[in-house]
């Protein structure tokens, strides 16, 4: 009898867990809704890779199951004529028999891939009611050349570029909120400095190069301010430089630590950043708001760094747990923390993408590094450079 | 003393040099950057307040190979260990006896953890062993830092035994 109610415990707590998980992955893709494509029509080269690219951006979206029958259905075509794409995009309520999207669009032909990610950012605004991520940009790191230098690509992947050819070390990549510029730190004088790209033009100008070392250069939400780390004072410390008056304000001390990647929470009243005024070699995340009040936000792990608060107050971040960098996500006023990158290898360097349900970051294979698109929401990452070279320090363009 | 103090002289009538020479390379001189700071504290750290904040030998040094090891550290430790205190002294004898020098101490970790904490590291690593050298009697005009963080492993493997190897601050004297 004994043995039995031992038994009948294993089996009910075997079943209390399965299900568990098995609801999760029920309600994530229950939360999808079905959208069908198979009827849109295309002609010409460009045409396909528009077509191409439109169905992966919305597979990948995260938001929409491709099955039949469907919800919702995509119809029209998409011509390349004399290198002009025009596209003829109608989205259909099945259910309601209403249509909730119906526009022609045209561009010129060598700009398929980009329409494509406009035009379904225009779909999942349709049906969903919010902005999409796939006419999104990136900026990273790659080392293809043999010298580490910043470059950018879609939110796909595709439309890789070059932006620098510094032929040196280029680190810490951070778009402006406003997405017309690009911070990063380099070594194009023999020192770490932080530079500011102009990212239409291209220009560059130097932001800082105080002695020691200038790195993490992150423009606050109302573009006035730039957070930094230097070490002009001794240690590494957080500063905050205004772009108006030039002031240079002070926010750490701590001489016995360091300090490195400090981010700005939505509304630019706090920020985050790395310390290990806790012990050397237990780097963790802390929060300081205006008055200068510091707290600490991570407990475990043996290390946590690379924080990134996202416009949904949420902040990513990569942990070493078990051997493994993970990413993880907390939330800073309950403290709640969850993994959001499988186990299968190390995930590190998050940049939170402007839906607040993905993630890029960086994913270990070998001795280098890709740049995958993680979802917070369950569906499988996504690599986004597979490229040769190693891809690192991903930062996703808000705007 | 008094011989002490034209060393000193010559150090500065060097410096003054280096930051004319840097003008030539660099357009502008961007020493001050228009940054004005705040926290009262300028010049405790990488490099003095004495060169206005240029960095020392900046498009005019020569690197000299002084033969000086390079310090090793423990796992995420900026701490200057007994055993490789030797190595900061024989830096600081070579200084002593070679007037007219100045030594960039580069900073550099190992392959795990972020790229930006492994910076911050670097340079704490590089402090350590300023600190050391200027408590040897070393004058700060004559030491900067530089931090590499894990852009620059010695070793390529990735391994502890590398790993260890790539953990270090590198002795780069310049005259």
């Amino acid at each position: 009898m004994k043995t039995i109610l031992c038994y009948s415990l294993v089996a009910l707590t075997l079943a209390s867990t399965a299900p568990a998980q098995e609801v999760r992955v029920i309600k994530a893709s229950g939360s999808k809704t079905s959208l069908d494509l198979s009827a849109y029509g295309a002609a010409g080269a460009n045409g396909f890779v528009f077509r191409q690219t439109l169905t992966s951006d919305l597979e990948h979206c995260g938001w929409f199951s491709m099955i039949r029958p469907a919800t919702f259905t995509v119809t029209g075509s998409c011509h390349d004529n004399a290198g002009t794409l025009t596209v003829d995009c109608q989205v259909l309520n099945v259910l309601k028999s209403s249509a909730v999207l119906s526009k022609t669009y045209t561009d010129s032909s060598a700009n398929a891939r980009q329409l494509a990610h406009k035009v379904a950012d225009d779909i999942i605004m349709a049906i969903k009611g919010f902005r999409g991520i796939c006419s999104g940009r990136i900026v990273m790191i790659g080392n293809g050349t043999g010298n580490k230098e910043l470059y950018t690509c879609d939110a796909d992947g595709g439309n890789l570029r070059q932006l620098t050819h510094d032929k040196s070390i280029s680190l810490a990549p951070r778009w402006s909120p406003d997405g017309s510029k690009i911070v990063y730190t380099s070594f194009l004088k023999g020192f770490a400095d932080i530079y500011m790209i102009e990212a239409a033009s291209g220009k560059r100008s130097v932001v800082s190069r105080s002695p020691g070392i200038n790195m993490a250069g992150a423009i606050s939400p109302g573009g006035g301010e730039m957070l930094m780390v230097l070490s002009k004072d001794g240690n590494p410390e957080v500063y905050s430089k205004s772009f108006g008056s030039g002031q240079l304000t002070r926010l750490t001390r701590t001489p016995r630590a360091g300090e490195a990647s400090p981010t700005w929470s939505p509304d630019g009243s706090q920020i985050a950043y790395v310390s290990d005024m806790a012990g050397a070699g237990s780097p963790n995340l802390y929060i300081m708001d205006r008055s200068g009040t510091s707290r600490r936000l991570t407990s475990r792990g043996k290390e946590n760094i690379d924080p990134d608060w996202g416009a949904n107050n949420l902040i990513a971040f990569s942990s070493r747990r078990g051997g493994l960098y993970s990413i993880f996500v907390i939330n800073p006023a309950t403290m709640e923390e969850r993994q959001v990158s499988p186990s299968d290898a190390s995930y590190e360097d998050p940049s939170w993408a402007s839906d607040g349900r993905h993630l890029v970051c960086t994913k270990r294979e070998g001795h280098g590094t890709r740049i995958y698109l993680l979802d917070t929401m369950g569906d499988a990452p996504v690599c986004l450079t597979p490229y040769s070279g190693s891809w690192s320090a991903p930062s996703w363009c808000a705007k | 003393m008094n011989t002490r103090f034209a060393v000193s002289m010559i150090l500065v009538g060097a410096m003054a040099f280096s930051m004319t020479g840097c003008k030539g390379l660099f357009g502008k001189k961007k020493s001050s950057e228009g940054l004005t700071d705040v926290s009262g504290m300028t010049g405790q750290g990488g490099l003095d307040v004495q060169n206005g904040g240029t960095r020392i030998g900046e498009g005019v040094g020569q690197v000299v190979n002084a033969q000086l090891s390079a310090v090793q550290f423990a796992f995420d430790s900026a701490l200057v260990d007994d055993t490789e205190r030797a190595k900061t002294e024989a830096a600081a004898s070579y200084l002593k006896a070679n007037a007219g020098t100045f030594v960039t101490l580069e900073g550099h970790c190992d392959e795990r953890g972020s790229a930006e904490y492994n910076m911050s590291l670097g340079e704490r690593r590089a402090q350590a062993v300023r600190t050391y050298l200027m408590n040897l009697g070393i004058d700060s005009t004559r030491i900067q830092t530089k931090s590499f963080g894990f852009e620059k492993p010695k070793d390529p493997g990735h391994d502890e035994k590398a790993w260890s190897i790539n953990r270090r601050v590198e002795f780069v004297v310049m005259k």
